[in-house]
């Protein structure tokens, strides 16, 4: 069972740098979903299963209701990029993992002291990950991809904190009023984007 | 019959928003669903009996004042109505203007979601979770904030992402402080927990540096929302922001952190004033104006112990007024023109449409705090209390006050300036009566505001019984 947490946070990491990683739509998305499965992992530490499988049912709706509308808008799987930004994105997340390892026994004996040190690592890798890509992107999908991946990272550390049912309910309004907007907006892009060239080719 | 007040304040305007959005083909009757739910609900907060019974006919309604839900409670109490009143009051009077040209369909129903939400986040229990209801509140003002098809989509995206990050500093800040209340005053964690505090509010409340998004926000999304949006959420976090001072003694009698508190406002003020000042597009330069009046508000807020929360209170419904003009006034005048506004297009209107010209100047005034308009007796009391603090505090608050009154005048030339343009632009259609009388309307409130301060209004005071540490 030991091992279990471990392969959560293995999991949380492999998926956290993909996502910041990838610029592939399919391939971000699978791998936040997969991070939710890490979370799930994680959270089921210390809330019973029932409460915290919550976490991975509205992470992967979420997840879904993105993919499908990136699906359904055919947006491109891959945009073209320089290797040079490949790997400076490669190197910064590396950076940022080295970092919270470093860190997170000193924020564990500092701030959270009744808190599991594997929590706190697979949170602040969360959060340190996605707070990267939130700064390296601009455009609706990877900003809300990297919000998600911000508030996992989040809720893996909180609920270690504390255990409400009007809290969990409140976090998932949140993330599924957070999926619904991010469709909206990328929907809106797209929309766009479609205009501007129909116009292009007249 | 026997009703809690969340399922009046809160519950209810959100199964109304739920039947705008069925509705929402039919605009004129959504508008004037929503307008009139959100004006009941304000008067019956404004003019409820304190002892929460009232008689209609042989109908006899009790209300109670919490609601379970999930195990946790949601309290809106009495002292909290006047609060309640200026939500509602306010969202109903942007409601009136919902049916301008180009204010997304998505307005009616998100504003009273909005208003509910913000309802809730002031009594929700433990009072932390407020957190969320704000978030939610961002959240569902999103499509208000743009329209399908529309591409300038950044500053929305900054929106959103600061507000969420935002919102785990409040809650681990609360969970930090519930432990910390225990601690000797000098433990660094009382330090840590403000910090975390403070840089929560500080990105909810678009302090420098994180305030890049309101000047976005407000050149692109349409002037209305922009400023309900702008109104709104502010006010909100503020009143939820007492919430900790009146529960944390180690805050309350914290000198550094009201220091600090009132320097940050100053800088509002004086960042804000100035880069108002440096502006030619009249939208953005609302956007600016938004910072300097959380400027005003962060200075009130730190001087406490001078009765700067009577200040802070105070000024919601001047602001409210002088938003509101503001943005139905640039709305009327964006619908004419297909470019951008600034101070080149609308060189001329001062004699084609004077009225709403008129309202645009005035709006900006009242909010500089011009005399006889409705902020000028809250922010005479302010600046000249900030002067007693500290000269450079007040000198600073001063300098960006004098930024707006610059704007202003740089506006009201180019109102009344024949320029190269005139002879190119489209004649604006000649002003109807059902186009200036509001106009007119909010003119009048805003200079009986200013003549006879505490006259009107003074009841949001009252909001104080909320916070008895407070008083």
């Amino acid at each position: 069972m030991q091992s279990l947490p471990t392969l959560a946070l293995v999991i949380i990491v492999i998926a956290g740098m993909t996502i910041l990683i990838s610029r592939d739509w399919r391939i971000i998305a699978i791998a936040l979903g997969v991070q939710y499965l890490g979370v799930f992992i994680l959270v089921s530490l210390t809330w019973p299963i029932n409460l915290a499988v919550i976490k991975l049912i509205t992470g992967w709706m979420a997840t879904a209701a993105i993919a499908f509308t990136c699906l359904r808008h055919n947006r491109s799987a891959t945009q073209p990029e320089s290797f040079a930004s490949f790997l400076f994105r490669g190197l910064a997340g590396l950076l940022i993992v080295l970092l919270i390892f470093i860190l997170s026994p000193s924020v564990q004996s500092q701030i959270f002291p009744s808190v599991d040190l594997i929590l706190i690592q697979g949170g602040l890798m969360m959060i340190g990950l996605s707070l990267m890509k939130l700064g390296l992107n601009s455009e609706p999908y990877p900003v809300i991809i990297s919000l998600f991946s911000f508030l996992a990272g989040f809720e893996v550390i909180h609920a270690a904190l504390e255990l409400s049912s009007l809290l969990t309910g409140l976090f998932v309004v949140v993330n599924l009023g957070l999926a619904l907007t991010g469709v909206y907006l990328i929907v809106s892009m797209e929309d766009t984007k479609a205009t501007s060239e129909e116009g292009d080719l007249r | 019959m026997i009703m809690s007040t969340p399922v009046i304040w809160v519950i209810f305007p959100i199964i109304v928003a739920g039947i705008c959005i069925f509705l929402s083909s039919r605009r004129r009757l959504t508008m004037a669903i929503a307008s009139l739910t959100a004006f009941v609900l304000a008067l019956l907060a404004a003019f409820f009996p304190e002892e929460l019974n009232i008689s209609i006919g042989p109908l006899a309604i009790t209300l109670v004042e919490s609601l379970h839900v999930l195990g946790r409670k949601l309290n809106l109490i009495y002292g909290m109505f006047p609060m309640i009143a200026l939500i509602y009051g306010t969202t109903g009077l942007w409601l009136l203007t919902s049916n301008l040209p180009g204010v997304p369909k998505a307005f009616q129903p998100a504003s009273l979601v909005i208003a509910a939400t913000i309802t809730a986040a002031l009594g929700v229990e433990p009072f932390l979770y407020a957190a969320l209801f704000i978030e939610t509140a961002v959240l569902i003002s999103v499509p208000m904030l743009t329209s399908l098809g529309g591409d300038k989509n950044q500053g929305i995206l900054r929106y959103l992402s600061l507000m969420t990050i935002a919102m785990p500093f409040i809650l681990i800040a609360g969970w930090l402080l519930s432990g910390v209340v225990t601690l000797p005053s000098d433990s660094p964690l009382i330090g840590q927990s403000a910090v975390v505090l403070g840089l929560g509010f500080a990105i909810w409340l678009a302090v420098f540096p994180f305030h890049n998004w309101v000047p976005m926000v407000s050149q692109t999304s349409h002037p209305v929302v922009s400023s309900f949006l702008l109104f709104i959420l502010p006010t909100g976090i503020l009143v939820f922001g007492l919430n900790f001072l009146n529960r944390y003694g180690f805050l309350r009698s914290s000198e550094t952190l009201f220091n600090i508190i009132r320097i940050t406002g100053a800088l509002m003020i004086a960042f804000g004033g100035v880069l108002t000042a440096a502006q030619d597009l009249l939208k953005r330069a609302f956007g600016f104006s938004a910072l300097t009046e959380i400027g005003y508000s962060l200075l009130a807020l730190g001087m406490a112990s001078e009765g700067g929360i009577i200040w802070l209170l105070l000024m919601f419904p001047a602001r409210a007024l002088g938003y509101w003009l503001w943005g139905y006034t640039l709305s009327r005048f964006e619908s004419n023109y297909d470019v951008p506004l600034n101070l080149d297009v609308i060189q001329g209107d001062g004699r084609r449409v004077p009225i709403l010209s008129t309202g645009l100047i005035l709006a900006q005034l009242s909010v500089a705090g011009l005399p006889l308009l409705a902020s000028f007796p809250i922010k005479i009391a302010l600046l000249t209390q900030a002067m007693v603090e500290s000269k450079v505090l007040g000198g600073w608050s001063l300098f960006g006050a004098l930024g707006l009154f610059l704007f202003s005048i740089r506006v009201l030339l180019s109102l009344y300036h024949p320029g190269d343009f005139e002879t190119q632009q489209p004649l604006l259609p000649k002003e109807s009566f059902l186009i200036y009388l509001p106009v007119i309307l909010a003119i009048g409130l805003l200079v009986v505001l200013g003549l006879f301060p505490g006259k009107l209004f003074s009841g949001i005071i009252n909001t104080l019984s909320a916070f008895p540490q407070l008083q």
